[in-house]
C-alpha cells in the first residue's frame, strides 16, 4: 500500500489534490482512498489530507501516520510543522520551493523534489493555488501514478467543479510542473524543535476554564495570548508603502483584518509587521492615493 | 464624535487571531472593540468568532471572552450583564453573535432580551450565512445565492426566498436604539457604536460582514463590495432611535445590483430573470428606505402588486 499525506495551508486545495491523486490511481486500474483532517480550518491556517493507494481492496481507514511519499504545498510549512513526522526510511517529500532540494532544510537526509509549483500556480492559474501543480510534480518524483492519469483526473474533477476551460488549465499546471521537478535529497542539520504544549492536569484546571493572562512554560495562554501566532507566514504578497504618497488618511490602519499597521512617531507614521499580515490586500485596494502596493514575497 | 485619527491605538483585538485574510468580521470585532474599549466584556456564541479569536488556552481579545452554546446569546449577555450589577461593576457586556445565532437559531434569545429591555449591546455580524461550518443557507442568505444547501444546478439556481429584514424585527420590540453598520463607512460606523456606548438599554448593531470563501470573492475587495453594498440599496445605512427612523447615509447615485451581484461567486449564475426579480426588490427597499423610488434608469420596471416573498416555489408547493 502506498499512503500520502498532504501538507498544504486552507485555501490552496489539499483536499482536492487528495482527491485528484485518489481519482488519478483509479483511472490506473488500482484502488484509493482520500480524506481531509478533520479540524477548524480557516484560510491560511495548516490542514492535512491523505490518500492511500494499493492494488486491492483498502480497508484502513485511519489517518496515515507513516507516509511514504509527504507532499507540501506550502514551504513555510516547513518552519513550524515537521512535516517528515512518521515517514518511511524511503520515503520522499514532495516541495513546493523556490530552492533545490538539497537546499532543503528538513532535519533529515531523505530524497526530495522539489518544484517552484507557486510561481506555476501564478503564471498559468492567476492565484497562487497549487495543488494541481503538486500533483505533476508527485507524478515525476514517485511514479507511482503516471501525469497522463493525473492530468485526466484533474480535468474531471477540477473540471466538473469550476468549468472545462479551469480544468484544462489546471492540467496544464500539473505537466509543467512534472517537467520542472528537480529531484534530490534534503539537507540534514538541526532537528527540528517540536512546540510545546501547555497540558495541565485536571487539579491545575482552574474552575469552570477560565483563564487569565499568564505566561507558562509552553509560552503566552489566556486573553491576548495570539500575539505568539505569527499569522505573517500564511501571505503570499506582502504590502509595501510608498511614504512620499501616503497622506496618513488612516484608511489602511482602520481596514486591517489583523491590526498589523500599527501608528507610529505619536501617530504621524504607520509600521507594517510583517510578522503578522497575511497579504490579503484590503490596504493596497483601499489606499485613496495608491501609495501602497502588493509584492510577491 | 471622535474622528479617526482620534481612536486610541490600543489594539484589543491582537495581531496572531487566525481569520482567512481579508475577513471582514476581524474588521468590524476590532473596531468595534477599539471604540468600546477595555471596560467591555464580550460573549461569542458559536460562529467564526470564536473560532478565530480563542482555541482554548489562547486567545485573541484582551477582554473577558466567554462562550457556551450556539442560541443562548441574548440569554447569556444578560446573565452576565446581571451578575456585573450585583457586583457593583459598570460594564460594556456586548455580544458578538452570527447571522445564523441572531436570524435562525439565536431569535427567541435576542427577541426576549430586547424584550426584556436588558443594558446590553448585542452585535450582529451578517455574512449571510453559515460560513464557519462551510457555508449552508441562513434567514440572512440573500435571493440567488448559492450556498452548499442552496445549490445550482438544472432544478434549482440558489437560494429561492429573498434576505429576513432583521432590524425590522427588533425595531418592533421598541428598543432604545437599532443601527445598520458598514466598516466600509467609518465616519457613520464610528459614529454609531459610539453612541451604542453611552445609550443604557437594549442596543442593536447590525454589521454586513464580508465572508471571503462564501461569498467567493477577492480578498483585497471586501472593503469595496461593501461600499457597493450601499450604492445599489442591498444594505442601507439607517437607525432607530427611540423609535425615530433616521437613514444616516445616503448613496449619491443608486448603482444596478448587478455591479454588486457579479463581483460575487456566489451571484455568478444568477439568470437574467433572476438578476431582474433581485432589482425589483432593491428598488423596492430603497422606496422604503429613502422615501422615493430608485432612480429611474435603474428602476425601470413597475413592480408587481405581490408581496414580494411569495415565489414560484411558494405556489408550486402551496398553490396560488
Amino acid at each position: 500500500m502506498y499512503e500520502v499525506r498532504f501538507h498544504g495551508r486552507g485555501g490552496q486545495g489539499a483536499v482536492m489534490a487528495a482527491q485528484a491523486l485518489a481519482e488519478a490511481a483509479v483511472i490506473e486500474d488500482k484502488y484509493a482512498i482520500a480524506f481531509p483532517f478533520f479540524g477548524a480550518e480557516r484560510r491560511g491556517a495548516p490542514v492535512l489530507a491523505f490518500t492511500r493507494i494499493h492494488d486491492q481492496k483498502i480497508y484502513s481507514r485511519t489517518q496515515v501516520y507513516t507516509p511514504d511519499c509527504v507532499v507540501v504545498l506550502d514551504d513555510t510549512l516547513l518552519d513550524t510543522v515537521d512535516i517528515t513526522h512518521g515517514i518511511k526510511e524511503n520515503g520522499i517529500a514532495v516541495i513546493n520551493s523556490t530552492k533545490k532540494p538539497e537546499e532543503i532544510e528538513l532535519g533529515r537526509k531523505i530524497r526530495t523534489a522539489a518544484v517552484e509549483a507557486t510561481s506555476i500556480a501564478l503564471e498559468l492559474l492567476k492565484a497562487p493555488i497549487t495543488n494541481t501543480a503538486i500533483l505533476g510534480a508527485f507524478s515525476r518524483a514517485t511514479g507511482i501514478v503516471g501525469i497522463d492519469s493525473v492530468e485526466k483526473a484533474i480535468m474531471s474533477r477540477f473540471g466538473e467543479k469550476l468549468g472545462e476551460v479551469a480544468g484544462r488549465k489546471n492540467a496544464g499546471a500539473a505537466r509543467m510542473a512534472y517537467d520542472r521537478t528537480e529531484t534530490g535529497m534534503s539537507s540534514g542539520g538541526k532537528e527540528h524543535a517540536i512546540r510545546k504544549q501547555w497540558l495541565p492536569e485536571y487539579r491545575e484546571l482552574p474552575v469552570g476554564g477560565v483563564l487569565g493572562a499568564r505566561t507558562t512554560d509552553a509560552g503566552l495562554i489566556g486573553p491576548g495570548s495570539f500575539i505568539e501566532n505569527k499569522t505573517g507566514e500564511w501571505a503570499t504578497f506582502r504590502p509595501v508603502r510608498d511614504r512620499n504618497r501616503c497622506t496618513m488618511c488612516l484608511a489602511c490602519w482602520f481596514d486591517c483584518p489583523e491590526g498589523c499597521i500599527i501608528r507610529i512617531d505619536n501617530g504621524k507614521d504607520l509600521r507594517t509587521d510583517y510578522g503578522y499580515c497575511k497579504g490579503c490586500g484590503i490596504c493596497a485596494n483601499e489606499c485613496p492615493v495608491d501609495a501602497i502596493t502588493m509584492m510577491r514575497l | 464624535m471622535t474622528a479617526m485619527r482620534d481612536l486610541p491605538d490600543e489594539n484589543l483585538f491582537v495581531m496572531g487571531h487566525t481569520a482567512c485574510p481579508g475577513c471582514g468580521v476581524a474588521i468590524s470585532i476590532r473596531n468595534a472593540l477599539r471604540i468600546l474599549g477595555k471596560n467591555t466584556v464580550v460573549y461569542v456564541p458559536a460562529s467564526c468568532g470564536v473560532v478565530f479569536s480563542a482555541t482554548y488556552p489562547h486567545a485573541a481579545m484582551k477582554v473577558p471572552f466567554l462562550h457556551t452554546a450556539f442560541e443562548n446569546t441574548g440569554a447569556c449577555i444578560s446573565g452576565l450583564k446581571a451578575a456585573y450589577e450585583k457586583k457593583g461593576k459598570n460594564v460594556n457586556v456586548v455580544g458578538f453573535a452570527g447571522d445564523g445565532g441572531t436570524y435562525d437559531i439565536g431569535l427567541q434569545s435576542v427577541s426576549g432580551a430586547a424584550e426584556r429591555n436588558e443594558d446590553v449591546i448585542y452585535i450582529c455580524l451578517d455574512n449571510e450565512a453559515y460560513m464557519n461550518t462551510g457555508i449552508q443557507r441562513s434567514g440572512s442568505t440573500p435571493f440567488g445565492a448559492w450556498t452548499t444547501t442552496t445549490p445550482v444546478g438544472k432544478l434549482t439556481r440558489g437560494k429561492r426566498e429573498f434576505k429576513k429584514d432583521l432590524p425590522e424585527i427588533m425595531a418592533a420590540h421598541d428598543i432604545p436604539y437599532l443601527a445598520t453598520l458598514s466598516v466600509a463607512h467609518p465616519a457613520d460606523f464610528i459614529r454609531k457604536v459610539e453612541k451604542a456606548k453611552t445609550i443604557s438599554g437594549f442596543r442593536f448593531l447590525h454589521m454586513l460582514t464580508p465572508c471571503v470563501p462564501g461569498w467567493k470573492i477577492d480578498q483585497a475587495k471586501s472593503i469595496e463590495i461593501l461600499k457597493l453594498a450601499v450604492d445599489t440599496g442591498m444594505w442601507t445605512l439607517y437607525e432607530f432611535e427611540y423609535g425615530e427612523r433616521k437613514v444616516t447615509y445616503r448613496p449619491g447615485k443608486m448603482r444596478f445590483v448587478k455591479d454588486y451581484l457579479m463581483m460575487q461567486g456566489r451571484f455568478r449564475h444568477m439568470s437574467d430573470e433572476d438578476i431582474k426579480r433581485m432589482q425589483g426588490w432593491v428598488c423596492r427597499k430603497w422606496g422604503q428606505h429613502y422615501g422615493e423610488k430608485g432612480s429611474p434608469e435603474v428602476c425601470p420596471v413597475e413592480l408587481p402588486a405581490e408581496h414580494h416573498a411569495i415565489t414560484e416555489d411558494h405556489r408550486g408547493m402551496h398553490g396560488p
